[in-house]
């Protein structure tokens, strides 16, 4: 039997190549396993163990189970940091999406100066969040800031936008909202970049107007790029920091971020005042753990609902 | 040879590679047995900009007076340089001699991260020739650092602020009743109307009468002037909720209801909290030694006094004791060599003198601080002595090893009060809770 002979030695011929090829792939990406292994997965069971334990960085860890985590459940500054992390993401997404989505069809018409005006809004992307504070304080300064002086004009009473318990996480969401817009924008320019142009005439010829076109061509056409667009959102809302920080450190004192009365205070936030000013590492393990669960549930929750809403060309 | 065998040989490289890169990063903590040999020591400290300069070649001199010591440094940015450190300590490859912010000495002492230096004082140094080392001992009488420089707070007011307003300068007799009575005279609005005036709008202040914010150059002096403070003499319990300090609350918060004293929104119209004395915007502070380089940067026409007495005369002047650390987990040999370079900074006079030079704080040896040098230096002659006269009512901010902790939840609870969204009882009552909480979760557990 020839034949069988011939089809078993291919047979082996191609194991021994794919067993070959399976060691060069491997060899390949060891470079990224090990990094792999030395950056994440070793901090991640690392964080893992402190979470389970109290550590100050300056003595050995110490096992205590999950007293971390019972103290989490009472503890009430982590109740209203996660309440404002919340707040702050369910003003923050639907505000930030809905706005670059317009500013992107308004941005992706053939008009005389369009570059300069998509430069304009990127800018603010590219700025440091220092560099933002500076311009914000401009407008909020309670003595000197715009928004103030307009109030005045108008007989109103002058704010303290920053240090008004109620006031603080919306006034942080639309300088966020400033700050984040453009980088979107472009996202959401470059899906409707993508849109085939034959689908509008399609319905300009069926007598569709502005809205319809843009109801019934742009949104469905365009809606993986708002999926991920609000993926991003979510996950970067939810990892706010640099901007409270800098933002609400009162009076040069940076453990006073996240007041007045932590009425901004954030879990990334206080995951880091708690590890890193407070030297509580176990406890600010803990916040991350909880923090990496729920970004996980949400994100996997938004995966399932895409079913529901986003459409694939095939 | 064949494939799978070089292939091992190459894993094997690599591995071996890595764990030498490993290894690397640990070889500070090995030892350098023989004190005759040369010793590399690592010192680690945190930039102020110009002062690096001067560091550099004070460490220079260091060298060439100790031959067998090799110093590398380490510097930083105030709040990277101690993140850093941190994790530094974490990773037991700290600096071998750090310099602390005074406030933070018993973070690192109570956990173990600050060596001993108690006999090496005893053995090397005369105490009573040096300011602030006292500051630093703990409440067992051991010494865990020595002094780099001392900031230690005192009045510092505007002398054409108070011509105009034609009060009298502030003396040694004042209490903190005739600065608040000074205050409303120094005090203007957007329409010229003095807070002494029936006329006067406390919402539009344009000048203050005096500056006031934070711990060490707002509340801190006055509670504990007025018989009150914040920790009781062990620093593992908190006095918070003590008349005394209602009291002395009470007068702070009556001061920002008149609009004569910065509450803390005034002080967010600012770029920084520092600013309003320097740039004229105020009449008085209560400030450190290092706000002298502000004050005469400006060119306002200042001076500075002993801060104002309590009701019962009693005077409180806050210090913080920046200072040397030599690293707890260091080798014997590197150990020596860092505390010679701590010797050679608070001992040699050229030292001490090149450094007060930079005007950035009180020099640590007695001898200094009291020449001319210190005291008449500069082109603004100021009542420098009014700062060494302060030390005889000094006292540290009640800092512990959970300092921050406690400090972020006291001026939560104050600045409420400051800005009349609690009483003055509540505010006391519920920063005594929380900051009870905190040093009995530190302490006894």
């Amino acid at each position: 039997m020839p034949k069988l002979a011939r089809k078993k030695k291919d047979l082996n011929d191609r194991k021994r190549k794919l067993s070959t090829e399976g060691r060069w792939g491997f060899l390949m990406v060891s470079p990224y396993l090990l990094q792999f292994l030395v950056f994440l997965l070793f901090p991640l069971v690392a964080s893992l163990y402190f979470s389970f334990s109290k550590y100050d960085m300056l003595n050995p860890p110490e096992w205590i189970g999950i007293e971390n985590y019972t103290t989490l459940v009472q503890d009430p500054v982590f109740h209203k940091a996660l309440w404002n992390t919340l707040y702050f993401t369910l003003l923050f997404v639907p505000a930030q999406t809905i706005l670059a989505l317009l500013l992107a069809v308004a941005l992706n018409q053939s008009l005389k100066g369009l570059k300069f005006f998509r430069i304009a809004h990127f800018i603010p992307v590219i700025c440091s969040w220092t560099v933002v504070l500076y311009v914000a304080d401009a407008i909020l300064n309670p003595r000197f800031g715009l928004a103030n002086t307009i109030l005045l004009k108008l007989g109103e009473k002058p704010q303290q936008w920053l240090s008004d318990e109620a006031l603080i996480i919306p006034v942080l969401v639309a300088v966020a909202v400033w700050k984040g817009v453009g980088y979107m924008m472009i996202i959401f320019l470059a899906g409707l970049q993508n849109v085939p142009e034959d689908l509008y005439e399609a319905a300009e010829i069926e007598g569709a107007g502005i809205w319809k076109k843009f109801r019934h061509v742009t949104v469905p056409l365009i809606s993986g790029t708002t999926f991920l667009v609000l993926v991003l959102t979510t996950i970067t809302t939810f990892q706010s920091f640099e901007q409270i920080y800098v933002m609400t450190s009162h009076l040069g004192d940076v453990t006073s971020a996240g007041g007045p009365n932590n009425a901004s205070m954030v879990l990334m936030l206080y995951l880091f005042q708690q590890g890193f000013s407070f030297l509580k590492m176990g406890y600010a393990s803990a916040i991350a753990w909880v923090l990496f669960i729920i970004l996980f549930g949400i994100t996997m929750i938004q995966l399932k609902l895409q079913n529901k809403w986003v459409y694939y060309e095939k | 040879m064949n494939r799978s065998c070089k292939l091992g040989l190459f894993l094997l490289f690599s591995m071996v590679l890595t764990l030498g890169l490993v290894g690397c990063s640990n070889e500070s903590s090995s030892d350098g047995k023989d004190s005759d040999e040369k010793v590399e020591i690592t010192l680690g400290y945190y930039s102020s900009g110009s002062a690096d300069e001067k560091m550099e070649e004070l460490i220079d001199q260091f060298e060439e007076k100790h031959p067998n010591i090799k110093v590398k440094t380490q510097n930083a940015p105030y709040s990277q340089f101690f993140q850093k450190l941190d994790t530094q300590i974490a990773g037991n490859n700290a600096p071998d001699v750090w310099l602390s912010d005074g406030v933070l000495v018993s973070k690192y002492a109570e956990r173990g991260a600050a060596k001993d230096v108690s006999e090496w004082i005893e053995r090397d140094l005369n105490k009573d020739e040096y300011y602030g080392l006292d500051f630093n001992k703990d409440a067992n009488g051991k010494y865990f650092a020595v002094p780099q420089g001392i900031q230690i707070g005192a009045l510092f007011y505007n002398k054409d602020m108070f011509d105009e307003a034609g009060v009298d300068y502030p003396d040694d007799d004042w209490s903190w009743e005739d600065l608040q009575e000074a205050a409303a005279k120094l005090t203007i609005d957007a329409e010229g109307n003095r807070a002494t005036d029936s006329k006067f709008n406390e919402d539009a202040v344009n000048q203050y009468g005096m500056t006031f914010f934070n711990i060490t150059e707002g509340w801190m002096p006055v509670l504990k002037s007025f018989g009150g403070g914040v920790l009781d003499e062990e620093l593992k319990n908190s006095v918070i909720d003590s008349p005394e300090n209602e009291e002395a609350v009470k007068w702070m918060v009556e001061g920002m209801e008149k609009g004569i004293l910065t509450d803390p929104s005034d002080l967010q119209s600012f770029q920084s909290p520092m600013s309003p004395f320097p740039s004229g915007t105020a009449a008085m502070r209560i400030g450190i030694y290092a706000r002298v380089l502000a004050a005469n940067e400006t060119g306002i026409n200042y001076d500075v006094s002993v801060l104002p007495k309590g009701p019962d005369g009693k005077r409180f002047a806050p210090v913080i004791a920046n200072s040397w650390i030599v690293n707890n987990n260091s080798s014997d040999a590197k150990a020596e060599a860092a505390w010679e370079w701590v010797k050679f900074w608070v001992t040699e006079d050229d030292v001490q003198k090149e450094w007060a030079e930079l005007g950035e704080a009180v020099p640590v040896k007695k001898s200094v601080a009291n020449s001319d040098l210190f005291l008449n230096s500069g082109e603004n002659k100021i009542n420098k002595q009014a700062f060494l006269d302060s030390f005889e009512f000094a006292g540290t901010l009640d800092t512990n090893a959970v300092w921050s902790e406690w400090l972020q939840k006291f001026n939560d609870n104050i600045n409420r009060a400051f800005l009349n969204e609690t009483s003055v009882e509540e505010a006391l009552k519920q920063a005594d809770k929380e900051v009870t909480k905190v040093l009995e979760d530190f302490y006894k557990k």
